[in-house]
């Protein structure tokens, strides 16, 4: 999958905040590099060829902005999401003049920060962050929300696009019913998990997923996108 | 501006105090010029006309005395008969331009009038009452009467048989005329009340003009306040340096601003850094909890590590409650329990207690024995705790902790000092505030609420007591703590 090759470097000392992007950022499909100092971050954005950066401005050891300010410097563009508890538009204003892509204030969704990521990746261009996701003959756009079966465009409600992309972004994974559920209805959806079969079947109906089928059912479990050729 | 009698008390009230004070001062001037002016105006009445009877009395002795005894120098006495035979020549003499000299005998029938030119003073009538007031030997008998619209003065002399005679044989009346004391008078009346007026006038000027003067600070005071109430806590009474009740009053209400804005300042720090606070907790547990629905769910190695992290925020959420709770239960109980601690002994058995703590670090405990104060020992536990806690924190494992006690004058003075990283000199004025992070993660990481040094310093006041502190940054830091010997 696409994103694996995308690296992320997050900065930041927090570890409660460390443990749930780390984890979030892989199950989304990044790598994940992390500094919790100030100084290791610097060093690994000198040396290492990351994608982004998630910045915390308030660092044990030297200030966000410093870091940011520094690779702006030395001339590396790579983009650079801040994380930052201060909230006044002269804060927001200051950071992105001294370089940062993006702004992003505590407390957040992770959600949010994931549709940034994404989003900032997109507008710099980076080739790994697709925008067009395909599986055999079924080809998805981010961008266009167009749904293709080899020739044939299909059109799917946004409940099935989402499950659709997600599979997509995902392939091979096992996904839960109640995992599911909250991605796609919230996650304060307070339905039957029966509704993802419903939505999953009306999908299949769709694309016209015969066996062996592209969205599998996995006994007991959930649903997994099984491609074909591998 | 006089009150009208209908006015009641609410509407005296809402007149201005200028008002107020320039009316209450004139009327009480008003009041004692009239007192006194009239008091002038009586006693110089009284002395015109006793001056002018003195002179009556004075013009007519020498008189009597040449017609009535100086030639007798026979008889020492003189009878009714010789008084009828000279009370003409009597009279004449005595009569004037402006004096008028009667005769009257035993019963009071005229012996004798002066008048005898047309332009000299008609007599007044005799009165009955005075007349025989006269005769019955009374020789300070004047009276004034009005007559013919003119007042006059009356006075009457007893004639004896010899001077000094009890024996009265009649009595010479004369009576001048008042009209020009009268007009001295209406004269004085006029200026006085003139005076009057023209002194309630300019008093009650003079007094609004000093009174606005004297209470424009008190205007300037009053929109000042109107300013603040409005939530300029900047704003300041700007009113010329004085050292009267009004400058004392400007002096102090701008204290009291001052203080009043520090404490607003203060207290809307606090909540800032609170909510602050907040953020970083919050925002792990919401990451997570949305990391884990996400789909880490499924996971349960992350599970684990998610709900872990959710747990430690959670604990430092709670931690963060019941501190603040402390610190407001400790600043509301200044009189707690309190007694007799042996401070060397307290000191020995917390560093006992905190070695549990102090993974590997040296704990010593150095001073005077037998120093007593006065506090509440579960306070002073927790202060020692807490400091303690934060010794540790800047100190490696190789760190030495000392505590020390010693007596200066009638104070004990109580110090915890660490080898450790100290704390920079722009942070010594702050770590004492809520929430306040010299170094933004290290007390963070472990689990640190930010409000240790605030407990400590409040508990420490609530006890009577002082705490200072000294560092060198990579060297040492020194909590010192006094309190009142006990």
């Amino acid at each position: 999958m696409a994103a694996g090759n995308i690296k992320i470097l997050v900065i930041e000392d927090e570890p409660t905040i460390i443990e749930f992007l780390r984890t979030g950022l892989k199950y989304e499909g990044y790598n994940v590099l992390i500094a919790s100092e100030g100084r290791r971050g610097l060093e690994i954005a000198q040396h290492t060829a990351v994608d982004l950066i998630i910045l915390d401005l308030m660092l044990p050891d030297i200030d966000g902005m410093e870091i940011c300010k520094k690779l702006r410097i030395e001339g590396n563009k790579v983009p650079i999401i801040i994380l930052t508890a201060k909230t006044s538009v002269a804060d927001r204003v200051s950071g992105l003049d001294t370089g940062a892509d993006d702004y992003i204030t505590k407390p957040f969704s992770f959600d949010e920060l994931v549709a940034r990521v994404r989003a900032l990746l997109r507008r710099t261009g980076n080739e790994l962050e697709k925008t067009v996701l395909k599986t055999d003959d079924i080809t998805l756009n981010v961008e266009t929300r167009e749904v293709m079966k080899g020739t044939r465009p299909v059109h799917l409600t946004p409940t099935e696009f989402s499950l659709l992309e997600l599979f997509l972004r995902h392939p091979k994974r096992v996904f839960t019913r109640e995992t599911l559920l909250n991605r796609i209805f919230g996650y304060d959806f307070a339905g039957d998990t029966n509704i993802v079969d419903v939505h999953i079947s009306h999908l299949r109906e769709k694309i016209q997923d015969k066996p062996p089928k592209l969205i599998r059912t996995v006994y007991g479990t959930g649903y997994a996108l099984q491609p074909e050729n591998e | 501006m006089l009150c009208s009698p209908k006015m009641n008390s609410m509407q005296w009230k809402n007149i201005s105090i200028r008002f107020q004070l320039s009316i209450l001062y004139s009327l009480l001037l008003v009041t004692l010029l009239s007192l006194f002016s009239f008091g002038v105006f009586v006693n110089t009445k009284n002395f015109l006309i006793n001056n002018t009877a003195v002179r009556l009395k004075a013009q007519a002795k020498p008189v009597i005395q040449q017609w009535l005894y100086l030639n007798r120098e026979i008889k020492h006495e003189i009878d009714a008969g010789y008084l009828k035979e000279k009370a003409h020549l009597l009279a004449v003499d005595l009569t004037s331009r402006d004096t008028a000299a009667l005769v009257l005998d035993k019963h009071g029938s005229i012996l004798a009038t002066g008048r005898q030119l047309k332009e000299e003073p008609v007599p007044v009538p005799p009165n009955r009452s005075y007349y025989e007031k006269s005769l019955s030997g009374n020789n300070d008998v004047s009276y004034t009467e009005r007559n013919n619209g003119h007042l006059f003065l009356v006075v009457l002399i007893p004639l004896r048989k010899a001077p000094g005679s009890p024996a009265v044989l009649g009595v010479l009346q004369l009576s001048t005329s008042l009209s020009s004391i009268e007009n001295i008078l209406i004269r004085q009346k006029t200026i006085l009340i003139a005076g009057i007026i023209l002194v309630f006038i300019a008093g009650a000027l003079l007094g609004l003009w000093i009174t606005t003067t004297s209470l424009k600070e008190l205007r300037i005071m009053a929109s000042a306040c109107n300013e603040i109430s409005m939530g300029d806590f900047e704003k300041r009474i700007k009113i010329p340096k004085r050292n009267d009740e009004i400058g004392r009053l400007a002096d102090a209400f701008n204290y009291m601003i001052g203080r009043i804005k520090d404490l607003f300042d203060a207290q809307s720090r606090f909540v800032v850094n609170a909510a602050h606070e907040l953020r970083t907790p919050l925002t792990a547990i919401q990451g997570s909890l949305e990391v884990l629905m996400r789909g880490a769910q499924d996971d349960p190695q992350a599970i684990s590590r998610l709900t872990q992290g959710m747990y430690r925020e959670v604990t430092r959420l709670t931690r963060m409650c019941e501190q603040l709770l402390d610190l407001s239960r400790i600043k509301n109980s200044e009189n707690a329990r309190r007694e007799r601690i042996n401070i060397k002994k307290y000191l020995e058995d917390f560093a006992q207690y905190a070695g549990i703590i102090a993974e590997g670090r040296k704990l010593t405990v150095t001073g005077e024995p037998d120093l007593y104060i006065s506090a509440d020992p579960d306070s002073i536990k927790q202060v020692l705790f807490n400091l303690t806690d934060n010794a540790i924190q800047h100190t490696g494992r190789e760190g030495i902790i000392i505590f020390d006690c010693k007596s200066s004058g009638d104070k004990v003075k109580i110090s915890i000092s660490d080898n450790g990283s100290g704390i920079s000199s722009e942070d010594i004025p702050h770590i004492f505030e809520p929430f306040y992070r010299g170094d933004p993660s290290r007390s963070r990481r472990r689990g640190g609420t930010g409000l240790g040094l605030t407990i400590v310093k409040t508990i420490v006041e609530a006890n009577s007591g002082k705490i200072e502190v000294i560092s060198k940054p990579d060297e040492k830091t020194v909590f010192t703590i006094t309190f009142p010997l006990s």
